[in-house]
């Protein structure tokens, strides 16, 4: 687990890229804010604040939405039902990923809502199991000597090279491998 | 003063186009009542890696390529799009006999089009004499024979405008319309609006494009717009249906010559059809997303019915806007069940777009015109790919065969992105 980016500075950070591309006050917002239903972002606001965690982190952010990778991972019907509304499997896993005690998250919800779950923490959460997958030593110089620049970028201190990371969307594939061969959802 | 203003009747006397379908109005039509699909993996560029690979291209042996000596002049300034367009229009004026009009500044040009991306050659030639820092090697930029000037010019939708007034000979208004999806609709509600107030007596209305280029796809790929799931290219356009997924970008040009009922008496020329609404409307709401509850579309849809004194009792056709993205597809329908209420059912809904794809600035003029050719045949063109339902989408579309069937009065939808919305009120002529 890298701990070189705190939980602390990654919050603010993506507070940042929220409040830039949304041209609000990073005040107006806590880490339970919905992005879309508080605020007010639409879905293509999504592409600038990824682009924005991005450039600060070095990292590149998930494309797919999770629903996404379960429909391709464990076949057709899987996540979304033919009436447009998540599976009873989706709503496990969503529960498993975004917590148990979540209301929003309910049998029968459409998927159109699965976009205003998204929150300041959800996305957090994201930039911080990107870096997390950052390797013990440096691939470069082979050093383990990892160190911060401005709080948000990770550099080799033997080196100089930045890390690079698994992307965000083979991290969700991995999750997302994982806890079937735990519960065996699908 | 006049105390009462009555606005002219506006008819159709000419029709034109060119789709991924075909090389004119009727090759396209043909196809379309078979239910055939224009698309196909896109060879005009490389695609490979992208996660959408697929258009809707306009075989380049249908364009005839400005032969002519007049045409030729203009030829090294043009746009594809406006190449698409001048064959459209090629068809249609003819069909209008155009030429033998005397008084040609009483015919105008209302345009839909969005002129032409920068070719990724441009873009390399100029990063050649770039600093990086704002500032330019311009004695190197100079040297190397400056940056083309007919790029620049093709990227100008007035100029393409401007071409086919010249080509043409229109000397009456001259108008560009950019809006999207709906610059096509737009450009002939907006001839219609002129003709009507007696500002001209005819008008070559319509759209046209060509963004199947590298930059005008991959704009479209990374906002997320294009089918990234298909079983094969012509399955991919499938409107309505539960499985749609996006988008696929079509290039293509359609051209209306609208003309004043009387007008069209006096000449003796055929009468296709008639202009009988139009409707406009902005959703305000966001840059990519429709209004949740399609008020902009319900906005256009009443005011083309009001337009044309019409209630929703009178129109027995709509032609969808129809992208096959998840979001227009499901509010397109709340907005139609809203305006036309318990009648919205018994309407037959289809979309062209699922066998042509959307040509974006053209679909308004391709979808105006085949809904006429429909009117004048009885004929209601199939939404093709259509084959798993949707509880959001619960209308009669009209599934994968074309219907016989004897209908007047019809409405075409264009709701471009970013809100922007144009709808047509078209019926068959009546006398």
């Amino acid at each position: 687990m890298q701990k070189i980016i705190s939980e602390a500075a990654a919050l603010e950070e993506v507070k940042k890229a929220i409040a830039e591309t949304l041209t609000i006050d990073k005040e107006s917002m806590g880490p339970e804010s919905s992005v879309i239903k508080d605020l007010g972002a639409e879905s293509l606001d999504f592409l600038d604040i990824n682009y924005r965690l991005e450039q600060a982190f070095g990292v590149r952010m998930a494309r797919h939405f999770i629903l996404e990778h379960i429909e391709e991972m464990f076949g057709e019907g899987s996540a979304i039902d033919e009436n447009g509304q998540l599976t009873d499997k989706a709503i496990t896993l969503l529960k498993i990923r975004m917590g148990e005690s979540l209301p929003e998250i309910h049998p029968g919800m459409d998927m159109d809502e699965v976009p205003t779950l998204i929150t300041v923490q959800s996305l957090t959460r994201g930039v911080l199991d990107i870096l997390d997958s950052l390797p013990e030593k440096c691939p470069a110089c082979g050093n383990s000597a990892w160190k911060s620049e401005n709080n948000v970028r990770i550099k080799c201190g033997s080196c100089g090279e930045y890390a690079t990371f698994t992307n965000g969307d083979d991290l969700v594939k991995a999750w997302l491998t994982k806890i079937q061969e735990e519960k065996k959802i699908f | 003063m006049p105390t009462e203003f009555s606005k002219r009747r506006v008819v159709v006397t000419g029709r034109g186009m060119i789709t991924s379908l075909g090389k004119d109005t009727e090759e396209t039509f043909a196809k379309a009542c078979r239910g055939a699909s224009g698309i196909d993996f896109i060879s005009s560029f490389e695609t490979r890696g992208l996660p959408c690979r697929i258009g809707g291209e306009v075989k380049n042996i249908w364009l005839d390529e400005m032969q002519d000596t007049k045409a030729q002049r203009f030829y090294k300034f043009s746009s594809r799009g406006l190449r698409l367009m001048r064959k459209a229009t090629l068809e249609a004026a003819e069909q209008a006999c155009l030429d033998e009009i005397k008084d040609r500044g009483r015919i105008g040009v209302a345009l839909g089009n969005h002129g032409e991306n920068p070719s990724v050659e441009d873009i390399m030639f100029l990063h050649r004499f770039y600093h990086g820092d704002g500032t330019w090697n311009m004695n190197g930029l100079l040297k190397a024979g400056g940056y083309s000037a007919l790029n620049f010019l093709k990227r100008k939708p007035d100029v393409g405008t401007s071409i086919l007034s010249i080509l043409f000979d229109c000397k009456g208004p001259n108008l560009s319309i950019v809006s999207a999806c709906s610059a096509g609709a737009q450009a002939i509600g907006e001839a219609y609006r002129i003709i009507q107030e007696g500002k001209s007596d005819v008008m070559i209305a319509g759209g046209c494009e060509s963004t199947l280029n590298f930059l005008g796809f991959v704009g479209f790929v990374l906002i997320k717009a294009m089918p990234e799931k298909y079983t094969t290219p012509q399955k991919a356009s499938r409107p309505f249906d539960r499985k749609r997924n996006g988008f696929v970008m079509s290039e293509g040009a359609g051209t209306l010559i609208l003309e004043d009922m009387e007008h069209a008496r006096s000449r003796g020329v055929p009468i296709l059809g008639e202009l009988l609404g139009y409707g406009t409307s902005a959703d305000a709401y966001r840059i990519t997303d429709v209004h949740p509850k399609g008020l902009g579309a319900t906005l256009a849809m009443r005011g083309a019915l009001a337009d044309a004194s019409l209630i929703p009792e009178d129109i027995d056709y709509i032609n969808a806007h129809g992208t096959s993205t998840i979001q227009n597809d499901a509010t397109e329908t709340l907005a139609i069940k809203e305006v036309f209420g318990t009648r919205a059912r018994k309407i037959p809904v289809s979309s062209n777009k699922s066998m042509l794809g959307h040509t974006i600035a053209a679909a308004g003029a391709i979808e105006c015109i085949l809904t006429l050719v429909g009117i004048e045949r009885s004929t209601i063109l199939p939404t093709i790919n259509y084959e798993f339902p949707d509880p959001k989408c619960d209308l009669d579309y009209v599934p994968n065969e074309a219907r016989i069937k004897e209908h007047r009065r019809a409405i075409s939808n264009s709701f471009g992105f970013g809100g922007q919305n144009a709808c047509l009120c078209i019926g068959g002529f009546d006398g």
